[in-house]
């Protein structure tokens, strides 16, 4: 204790005062149900931003990000059949 | 009060962290790919001479970077058992994209850990070996052992793996029933973002980061705790991202379901049969552990089939099982004891 200085103590005995509160508080089911209200609502707002905003850039004849997402699922999932395809070959040979 | 000698050697300090001078490298021990699949790589470390058999597999966690267990020189778990006479290898996991996020369980447990031990008695031309899981890494080699046991593995040593979901407190209760469910967590990639993975577990520990600040403002002036300051720092801050699939799986059946406790986990149409698992098996457990509490971990020896389970009890943190000064006096020694007292002197 007498090692550490002044300010060191005082944080501390800070810390040990918020610290068990405040993970108490984060484990608390009026804190997760609102955390989980407010990342539903973020998924909501960005989704509703895409659906307004393609209409006018599809006018434009500019790809939005749902254009983006879907190139790339595709991509994906062949790059997945290519994967399939060499781990059977592999086993075959 | 500080003065201004002291005070001067702090702004050095902190002018060096800020900078990210004199930063550690980290992941240095030398090694070599020995085979890899999609994101799964797996190394071969090269030691000085191995006098313990058989080799060890280190299998990382899908949601952290693996340099933790080689962090720098001289703070390095993959060092320590390379010392120890042991020959290491460590299966870990690029960070996944579009193209993974529809890997399931199954794909590690049925697909990629098979495969990787094969790989791994080729390379070490041995016949079988250890499994040495870390974290949910734990996990995934818990259930390869349990649905193939078949395979070579010897031994199985598991640090801090969670079986009992109930208890792993705020990184679950999120996805408890009637919160959120997995889709609602994974992004356009189709995976669980690294950003949400890491602030999952900073809300473990909401001062944690604040009292991490601290300490360095404290020891500011000493260079080695700067350095693994900024060693630890970065992999804090280094996540990877999580595959959906998988995440759903976790949360449906490990998470909600309790169903490695209540034995009803199921796999590819299978059900999990833990008490398959007839080899030895070590549980290592933190008891200051905020990521997997002890109560999670604690009830692995007793899951299994194995008439050798023990229980390795350790009064240190998650990362401190693999890393700093606890790990390497205390933990290190301890699994490397275990992993020589269940293993055969290599040939020479």
């Amino acid at each position: 204790m007498a090692d550490r200085p002044l300010w060191r103590q005082a944080f501390d005995a800070a810390e040990r005062a918020l610290g068990g509160p405040a993970e108490a508080a984060v484990r608390s089911e009026a804190f997760n149900d609102a955390l989980a209200a407010a990342l539903r609502g973020q998924r909501w707002a960005q989704q509703e931003v895409e659906r307004r905003t393609r209409r006018v850039l599809h006018m434009a004849n500019v790809p939005t990000a749902t254009d983006v997402r879907l190139l790339s699922q595709q991509v994906a999932s062949l790059q997945r059949e290519v994967r399939r395809l060499r781990r059977e070959q592999e086993d075959a040979g | 009060m500080i003065s201004p000698g002291s005070l001067a050697r702090r702004a050095r300090g902190a002018l060096r962290y800020a900078g990210g001078r004199d930063a550690p490298e980290v992941g240095t021990t030398p090694r070599e790919l020995v085979w890899s699949r999609d994101t799964a790589r797996l190394w071969r470390y090269r030691g000085d001479a191995v006098t313990s058999g058989p080799p060890v597999l280190v299998v990382h966690s899908l949601v952290s970077r693996s340099y933790v267990l080689d962090l720098y020189r001289g703070n390095s778990a993959i060092a320590f058992l390379l010392r120890a006479g042991l020959d290491v290898l460590l299966l870990d996991w690029d960070a996944p994209d579009e193209a993974d996020a529809e890997n399931t369980l199954e794909t590690y447990v049925d697909d990629y850990l098979p495969r990787a031990i094969a790989a791994a008695c080729t390379a070490t031309g041995a016949h079988e070996l250890t499994l040495l899981g870390y974290c949910l890494g734990g996990d995934l080699a818990l259930l390869a052992v349990a649905r193939h046991p078949e395979l070579p593995v010897r031994n199985l040593a598991l640090m801090a793996t969670p079986v009992d979901f109930s208890h792993m407190g705020a990184l679950s209760a999120l996805v408890r029933a009637g919160r959120l469910n997995a889709a609602d967590l994974v992004d356009r990639s189709g995976n669980v973002p690294a950003a949400s993975v890491e602030t999952a577990f900073r809300l473990l520990k909401p001062t944690a980061e604040a009292a991490q600040y601290a300490n360095l403002w404290q020891r500011l002036c000493d260079e080695e705790y700067v350095a693994g300051y900024q060693a630890m720092n970065r992999w804090v801050h280094d996540h990877v991202p999580f595959p959906g699939a998988a995440f759903g799986q976790l949360v449906e059946q490990l998470v909600r379901d309790n169903a490695l406790m209540a034995g009803t986990l199921e796999l590819g149409g299978r059900r999990v049969d833990l008490g398959a698992i007839r080899c030895p098996v070590l549980s290592i457990v933190a008891e200051r552990d905020h990521i997997v509490p002890l109560k999670a971990a604690e009830p692995l020896p007793r899951l299994v089939g194995a008439q050798d389970a023990g229980e390795l009890r350790l009064r240190a943190g998650h990362v401190g099982l693999v890393a700093g000064r606890s790990a390497a006096t205390v933990t290190l020694p301890g699994i490397a004891d275990w992993i020589r007292g269940h293993g055969v002197a290599a040939a020479a």
